[in-house]
């Protein structure tokens, strides 16, 4: 059972609507560009934690405008450790994926008692010149999918959108404005400076890589080993969303690493 | 009606096969191009103009696209400069109109109000200022502006270019897109201020905001004006209503391709393969996803088209549309002067269109033929469409005061605001 919460946050400008389910202890969950799916990757993590998803300001159905509150990456972070203390979450688990996995090594950088352990999903926020990451929004249709997952069965099933037309519609303008919200802060190059703050995470950190992401190439998984205390897991088989296309492999090392 | 001579800069020598395997805009490999080509390509585009300039056009308009195999023109007022000096030097009293600079592109919005600035001075007060917000491509791609900031950065642009031109102290300026410890441009436009001209695609809030201010509302033609200009200048004519305004002619400017010849089987004849290159390898080489990037388009918008993408026209269909089928949706109006004359009267006064950019240099045309094109136009076509709108009581509020327009000195409050 999926609860919903609306959080004030920023002096009461911005209202943040978190998804909510399950018990024990609080694990923040940040999703990717094109805003938040309650998948079985979710529902597994709620077996054993207490789920708190919110969502990206903007990502929210009937309240696009919201991205307009937030110009500044330093702002954005801010607004997320507020959002963490007004839900009254006690060091969390924090896991992100891509854009959410930026934003969750960002917050873990600015706060960095602020998570108990961190887990980045293929996440976004450096640049290596000899391994680009892909322009997400400027790809044709046709060409995402084979950005995004390895399998293309995978791919269109989770893909797919509504057959009844006006549903489409929906979903659709909803997506894309979803990652138009999300590039406000990787727009043009998804790169804000991280690498000069990744020694400030000192939090345990597990970061996980589908071996055959192209949106973001697993060689990014080394970068992000420069974190103190992490670990790297590749994922075979997969693409950038391996909880997605590789949900039992990657559903137990994440489970491996926060038990330990 | 007042008449102007567009041109866009395309390369004119890419190979037959060039929309099989290429866009037009963006990662269009350079390799393609030729010295001479390039060179050709410019020279012929300058020479057009001029021509126009001294055939007897009202104005010469040109407009900004970066990175573009279909329009070679980064900053169109490097062009605008030239003019402006020109027929300046030869007394050719035509309005020089970039339409103009982007300013959800711009990272530099002083900059483009000094620069229209120094064309309004140059050309002795005979600038019209054109201000779109700029192609999604253009803007984000080519400028790396998130696109969910180019609309606020547009509005916000637009209000500092025209404080900076107006507010007689210097001021500092504190934006959200740009800051500046102090805005006090040198030269500012001998016009005070240059009619203001917006470009719109049929976006119901660009209507709203040029009917509020009082600028001039201009729209591209590109897709077909037998499938756009119903659905657009409607819209805009029914909000005109709903503010309780007058359905002033000269306040909408169109923009269409248009070929003439001595009767309308040789123009066919002559000009059907460069109408072709300029479709299949100009606008319709731009790939969908550029023009509407993530952000780009407010959600309502994506919605809308979304649900009836009929105000992109025939764009769809356009990297391999025939010479008839651009013909049937009026993207390309061809034919002998009376042909061409009788249809756009048809549109103009059906629409209430009191600005025609006549775009009569396109695609591969070679240099005669786009010479023959702009002669036979200005000679034959524009003299049966200048006086449209004559004796219909309305002002031309939106044309330098030097070239018979009149002016209104208030461009109202803020857009940002």
């Amino acid at each position: 059972m999926v609860k919903t919460e609306i959080v004030e946050t920023w002096g009461g400008k911005l209202p943040i609507t978190v998804s909510v389910a399950g018990a024990g202890q609080p694990l923040l969950y940040l999703h990717q560009a094109a805003g938040l799916a309650w998948d079985p990757f979710l529902q597994h993590l709620s077996e054993r934690y207490t789920v708190y998803a919110p969502q990206f300001p903007g990502t929210t159905p009937g309240n696009p405008y919201a991205i307009h509150t937030v110009d500044h990456l330093c702002d954005l972070v801010l607004i997320y450790e507020e959002l963490v203390r007004h839900l009254g979450l006690n060091q969390p688990v924090v896991i992100g994926q891509s854009f959410g996995g930026m934003l969750a090594a960002e917050l873990a950088a600015h706060f960095p008692t602020l998570p108990s352990r961190l887990v980045l999903l293929a996440p976004l926020g450096l640049w290596r010149d000899d391994a680009p990451v892909a322009n997400l929004l400027a790809a044709s249709a046709d060409r995402l999918p084979g950005l995004l997952f390895h399998n293309p069965e995978v791919a269109a099933a989770a893909l797919a959108m509504p057959e009844d037309p006006e549903a489409a519609v929906t979903a659709t303008s909803q997506m894309v404005w979803s990652l138009g919200c999300a590039g406000k802060f990787f727009w043009p190059i998804p790169d804000r400076g991280l690498r000069g703050r990744l020694h400030r995470i000192t939090a345990r950190t597990l970061v996980v890589w589908g071996r055959q992401d192209a949106f973001v190439p697993v060689s990014y998984a080394d970068e992000f080993a420069a974190i103190a205390d992490s670990k790297v897991v590749v994922i075979e088989d997969s693409g950038h969303l391996p909880q997605i296309e590789q949900f039992q492999q990657t559903s137990s090392a994440v489970d491996d690493f926060l038990v330990r | 009606m007042k008449i102007t001579l567009f041109e866009q800069a395309a390369y004119r020598y890419l190979p037959p096969d060039f929309a099989e395997h290429h866009d037009s805009v963006c990662d269009t490999p350079y390799s393609l191009v030729t010295h001479d080509g390039m060179y050709s390509s410019m020279r012929n585009f300058l020479d057009e103009l001029m021509f126009g300039a001294r055939s007897g056009f009202d104005g010469i308009a040109v407009t900004e696209h970066a990175q573009s195999s279909y329009d070679l023109m980064p900053n169109p007022n490097v062009v605008a400069g030239i003019l402006a000096y020109q027929t300046e030097q030869e007394e050719l009293d035509v309005a020089i109109f970039p339409m103009g600079r982007s300013l959800g592109k711009t990272r530099e919005p002083v900059r483009v109000a000094e620069e229209y600035s120094m064309l309004d001075v140059i050309s002795g007060g005979r600038l019209v200022a054109g201000f779109p917000v700029g192609l999604s491509y253009d803007a984000s791609l080519n400028n790396g502006i998130p696109p969910i900031d180019v609309r606020g950065r547009f509005n916000e642009n637009l209000d500092l270019v025209l404080r900076s031109w107006q507010d007689p102290k210097p001021f500092a300026f504190n934006g959200r897109y740009s800051q500046y410890p102090q805005v006090n441009i040198w030269p500012r436009p001998l016009q005070q201020p240059p009619p203001v001209w917006l470009t719109g695609v049929g976006n119901p809030a660009t209507m709203q905001l040029i009917l509020k201010r009082g600028f001039g509302f201009t729209f591209f033609g590109f897709a077909g004006s037998k499938l756009t200009a119903q659905r657009i200048f409607p819209r805009f004519w029914e909000l005109a209503d709903e503010a309780g305004l007058e359905h002033n002619p000269y306040q909408v400017g169109f923009l269409q391709h248009i070929a003439v010849a001595e009767t309308d089987e040789r123009a066919e004849r002559e000009y059907a393969e460069h109408v072709e290159y300029a479709f299949h390898t100009g606008l319709g080489a731009i790939p969908p996803q550029m023009l509407a990037l993530p952000g780009g388009i407010d959600i309502r918008g994506v919605q809308a088209l979304l649900r009836d993408p009929s105000d992109f026209g025939i764009y769809w269909q356009m990297r391999q549309a025939s010479l008839r089928d651009l013909i049937d949706s009026g993207t390309v109006i061809i034919g002998s002067p009376e042909t061409v004359a009788d249809q756009l009267t048809d549109l103009c006064r059906q629409h209430r269109i009191g600005n025609l950019h006549a775009l009569l240099g396109f695609g591969s045309m070679p240099r005669e033929l786009a010479m023959r094109n702009i002669k036979l136009f200005a000679d034959e076509v524009a003299p049966r469409l200048r006086n449209l709108w004559q004796g219909s009581g309305f002002e031309h509020h939106w044309w330098p005061e030097r070239l018979g327009g009149t002016l209104r000195r208030n461009l109202g409050e803020k857009v940002s605001a």
